[in-house]
């Protein structure tokens, strides 16, 4: 797939030689981005596997101590990073309606509980064993544990599989990873300050607060935002949706909740006639904002230091992928779906993407530990491609679970 | 027929049922009004054999198809209530009633307070019933006022 970036740096050294100003420089280099993105997108749609993990990979290949040297436009594109961070969130919580959040809250706590163990745990292990700081420790914690929400669904409808039974498992079991990263992305905030525990604590309880009554306001004043963003002209909604989403995610940056997690309650406040407008309007540019996100993460990362991490990455993409067929698994098992609509649920919660990178970029935009930004973009180049595999072919692969199964506990290690 | 309904968050709607000939059919229904249509496997009840996804117009086409006979009988049957006020689609029987007599003899608005709004006669819809008007068996007559009211109308109306 790099045969195609291949010839573009010879194109390049020549542009800028021919005394381009600056101007030009970053509007050339942008365009070389945007052409190996949209040509990245469409191998991805012809083999079909998701585009995140091409992006990383076109990410890695530009930038420092990559073959595409990017730095003129690199200013705008970590602009462009953060719009895509508020868009991806901002319309992850457009999906849900805060009725969505209370049943699958209600449903599926246990196994969000077991989930949330279970996956965050090997993150924080293997980070120990590196040696890392509590902070980043806590980071690749998070990286494992979520999945990718954005793959999962696009793969479940690809593959014809909305209707089937164990599939409100896994979308509620994606809700409550959503509703742990809302608590979690605050937390993180005030942690990577690196204040003192006390400090660190009573800005947490400040942050989660906050969360709290915006969750409530959210669902108190749905109507009115709504309202007040309202309008026939799609320019017109773009643009109020757009402004509100940066404000609220700015606001919520200066009090350390974080962006992201603002842009989140704010799409789970907008709802009715202005969600169904915006969920048709608002993807194609969270696609390339999102885009720009990852490649500009991968930008960030020099490929030479790949090598070290790359052990500890598949490792862990090894030990946290079971620990996803776990957990699926256990909560198809409790909902009473069959032993292969079990073994479809474990396998389709396996590919990591967006989130983890989204976790990820804050440690590395903080500093919080220089091998974090390498280490999680092998992890989830490995489980966003190879999590799609096992998707795809979930019936096809042979499944350890045959009915009627005793021990329980023998289904989680296997 | 018991119809089983489950939220899907972020996706829409799942209905299911399982049909007298036995096969088990999933139907879901999409946020932005796309419907999937599922028949599911009988060896592994939790995967779908096939799936049919339909647009909103494909599904009304397809409702229409499957279904076109039944919605005046279910217009029978049709009753709304809006906080204290009550619709009913009243059918005069073959004899009996009012029926072959005028509104005024029923003295409707006066016994029970409800109103006989239109008639639907055929494929026709009649506004504005006067008091002389003739019922006809097999009239769908539209009465409105409170449960209660509705109720004795329709009582009066059917004998």
């Amino acid at each position: 797939m790099l045969a195609a970036t291949a010839p573009l740096p010879g194109l390049r050294v020549e542009l800028v030689s021919a005394h381009a100003s600056e101007t030009s420089v970053v509007l050339i280099e942008l365009g070389i981005v945007f052409i190996v993105l949209a040509l990245l997108g469409r191998l991805a749609n012809r083999i079909g596997i998701p585009s995140i993990p091409l992006y990383l990979l076109a990410g890695l290949v530009m930038g420092e101590g990559g073959f595409i040297p990017i730095d003129a436009g690199e200013e705008f594109l970590s602009i462009g990073a953060q719009i895509g961070v508020v868009l991806l969130l901002l319309l992850l919580g457009l999906e849900y309606s805060p009725d969505d959040l209370k049943v699958g809250m209600r449903t599926t706590w246990k196994a969000g509980i077991l989930d949330l163990v279970l996956n965050a745990t090997p993150g924080f292990i293997v980070a120990q064993l590196l040696g890392w700081s509590l902070q980043a420790s806590v980071l690749l914690a998070g990286v494992t544990y979520i999945s990718s929400s954005g793959i999962i669904a696009r793969l479940l409808d690809d593959f014809d599989r909305l209707a089937n039974r164990e599939t409100p498992v896994i979308l509620s079991l994606l809700v409550m990873e959503d509703i742990a990263m809302a608590v979690f992305l605050p937390l993180l905030a005030v942690m990577l300050v690196g204040a003192t525990f006390v400090q660190g604590a009573i800005a947490a309880g400040i942050a989660i607060a906050i969360v709290a009554v915006a969750f409530m306001l959210a669902v108190r004043f749905s109507k009115h935002v709504s309202a007040v963003v309202h309008s026939h002209s799609r320019e017109l909604l773009l643009l109020g949706v757009l402004g509100l989403a940066f404000l609220v995610a700015g606001l919520a940056e200066a009090v350390q909740v974080s962006a992201a997690v603002g842009a989140f309650l704010l799409g789970l406040t907008l709802s009715g006639n202005v969600a169904d407008q915006i969920r048709g309007l608002m993807p194609p540019l969270r696609d390339v904002f999102g885009g720009i996100f990852f490649v500009f993460f991968g930008i960030g990362i020099d490929p030479r230091d790949l090598g070290p991490v790359l052990l500890p990455a598949l490792a862990l993409a090894l030990v946290t992928a079971v620990t996803k067929i776990g957990t699926g698994v256990w909560a198809a098992k409790r909902a009473g779906i069959g032993p292969k609509g079990q073994w479809r649920t474990g396998l389709s919660l396996v590919p990591r993407g967006e989130f983890s990178i989204v976790i990820a970029g804050l440690g590395v935009a903080a500093g919080a530990q220089p091998l974090l930004g390498p280490l999680a973009a092998a992890y989830v180049l490995a489980l966003a491609v190879a999590g799609s595999i096992l998707m795809r072919f979930a019936d096809r692969i042979p499944s350890p679970l045959k009915a009627p199964v005793r021990d329980g506990s023998a289904r989680v290690r296997r | 027929m018991d119809i089983f309904e489950t939220p899907l968050p972020g996706v829409g709607v799942r209905y299911e049922f399982t049909a007298e000939g036995g096969d088990h059919v999933g139907v879901v229904v999409r946020r932005d009004g796309k419907r999937d249509i599922a028949l599911y496997d009988r060896d592994d009840p939790d995967s779908c054999r096939g799936t049919v996804e339909l647009s909103e117009g494909d599904a009304g086409k397809m409702a229409e198809l499957l279904g076109g006979s039944n919605i005046i009988a279910r217009l029978e049957d049709l009753r709304h209530t809006i906080v204290g006020l009550a619709i009913e689609w009243v059918t005069m029987p073959a004899r009996g009633g009012l029926v072959g007599r005028p509104l005024a003899e029923g003295r409707i608005r006066t016994v029970t307070s409800a109103s006989v709004v239109a008639v639907i006669r055929g494929d026709q819809g009649i506004p504005g019933i006067e008091p002389s008007f003739i019922f006809e068996p097999g009239d769908t007559v539209l009465v409105m006022g409170s449960d209660e009211a509705v109720d004795r109308a329709a009582a009066i109306l059917t004998g």
